[in-house]
């Protein structure tokens, strides 16, 4: 089943009267990598959150292939800034995600745990994992059941290079699977190394959306100019 | 404290009589059953709680925590006049039975338990409820997961509730009436005794409640380091 085009028509979000997001009106039609980009407090994780029915917006504003995101947000999964993961082994937390999506596939989980390589960790505690391999795990909670559409929320805000360079391999394997991925950044070398398409907020509003190539040649207002040089 | 009086204490430990064992197994029926009973209503709404924000939530909120403080022996006087021949339960005709301890204790320890999941759920939910809302999960499906998460900090939970219903002395001496070999547990025996100055009898009653104090603190701890 198609999910894009993704359209959102005049979203509004607010918090006590204040607007996190301010008249958004989008359209993604690649299956490629989208990139959010802003300051802290632009709305980014907000925006994400709406795309994902994580905060309730009025009926028609965001639609997937003309439908709601509650009819498809089975396809959709979400990888958090900061790992969430459950107090029971790396094999276990892949498979209360399976249960819970009701996923059929007797050996999904096997097939996560070998795509991300992660077999030497499969029997221990989330608890016990390092920053980067809590994110690989999440990573892999939001593979299972084969969504259509991935968010990563700053995937790799809190990691070291190396780990850094291994999420962003596996974004890349995620983006020609076929999956559409929209994820939030901060770090502009990686927005150049991964971004196809680049979306920039700023205080809830877009004030730019166009392609990698077009965002690094095009000259910008003093936000984005200034974003790029201290990025 | 004499030394004949620790040999009385020791002889009797030693010789442990019929009546004293069906005192202590009574005892623990009528804690175990209230535990049972007061954990299968209050981990439900305990957590089922976090998931609304409104008056009603509020309220047994509320409630549960004022009755954590609530005096035994008012509990009792009013489970009392409920279950009297004349109250509006008395055709039950539980009063001065093991049943009517068994409700004072359960009645004692729901609000504590509520409480004590609600507190526990309500963190878990914090750390857990965008994940779970990403999953579309609905209430049952979340509450299951959150008390599966919580896990270790509801058995310490349980274990406070039983150290509470254990301990009870004076709702059930009013609902039970303390009755030789039928109702008569171990927290009302030591009252019972000391006032008639079998002293070593409620000293060995007492040593036997430390033990099992000891058994739950040690449970609980070896519990918290599973965290």
């Amino acid at each position: 089943m198609k999910i894009l085009p993704l359209k959102v028509n005049n979203l509004n979000y607010l918090i006590n009267e204040n607007f996190i997001l301010k008249n958004i009106n989008l359209s993604i039609n690649d299956e490629n990598i989208t990139i959010i980009l802003g300051n802290n407090g632009a709305g980014k994780s907000s925006l994400l959150n709406a795309l994902h029915d994580l905060i309730k917006v009025p009926k028609n504003t965001i639609t997937w292939n003309n439908l709601p995101t509650s009819s498809i947000k089975i396809m959709q999964s979400m990888v958090f800034q900061t790992p969430i993961l459950f107090n029971r082994s790396v094999y276990d937390n892949l498979d209360y995600i399976k249960n819970k999506k009701k996923v059929l596939s007797k050996y999904c989980v096997e097939k996560i745990i070998e795509k991300l390589n992660i077999k030497n960790i499969e029997n221990i505690n989330a608890k016990y994992l390092s920053g980067g391999e809590k994110q690989k795990v999440s990573i892999g909670m939001a593979l299972i059941g084969e969504p259509k559409i991935i968010f990563l929320d700053e995937p790799t805000s809190h990691l070291d290079p190396q780990y850094k360079h291994e999420i962003e391999n596996i974004i890349k394997v995620i983006s020609t699977n076929g999956i559409k991925v929209i994820m939030t950044s901060h770090d502009v070398s990686q927005i150049k190394r991964i971004g196809e398409e680049i979306i920039f907020l700023n205080k809830g509003e877009i004030i730019y959306h166009n392609s990698i190539k077009k965002f690094i040649n095009a000259s910008h207002c003093d936000i984005i100019k200034n974003y790029i040089m201290y990025g | 404290m004499s030394i004949n009086f620790l040999e009385n204490v020791f002889n009797l430990i030693i010789s442990l009589d019929k009546s004293l064992i069906v005192i202590i197994l009574l005892s623990l029926k009528t804690s175990l059953l209230a535990l049972l009973i007061a954990t299968l209503l209050s981990l439900p709404v305990g957590s089922y709680l976090v998931f609304y924000n409104n008056k009603f939530q509020y309220f047994i909120i509320l409630m549960s925590n004022t009755f954590m403080g609530l005096p035994p022996v008012v509990l009792g006087l009013l489970i009392y006049i409920l279950i009297s021949k004349s109250g509006i339960f008395g055709f039950l005709n539980i009063l001065y039975t093991p049943s009517a301890m068994i409700l004072s204790q359960t009645l004692l320890i729901i609000p504590i338990i509520i409480s004590l999941t609600y507190e526990e759920i309500y963190k878990k939910n914090k750390k857990y409820n965008i994940l779970l809302n990403s999953l579309n999960l609905n209430n049952y499906s979340k509450a299951k997961t959150l008390i599966y998460e919580s896990r270790y900090a509801l058995i310490t939970v349980i274990l406070t509730g039983y150290g509470r219903a254990s301990a009870e002395v004076g709702a059930i001496l009013i609902v039970g009436g303390n009755i030789n070999n039928y109702t008569r547990v171990m927290t009302t025996t030591i009252a019972n005794e000391t006032n008639k100055g079998n002293i070593e009898i409620a000293v060995l009653l007492g040593i036997i409640l430390l033990i099992i104090s000891l058994i739950i603190t040690l449970i609980i701890r070896s519990i918290r380091k599973l965290y």
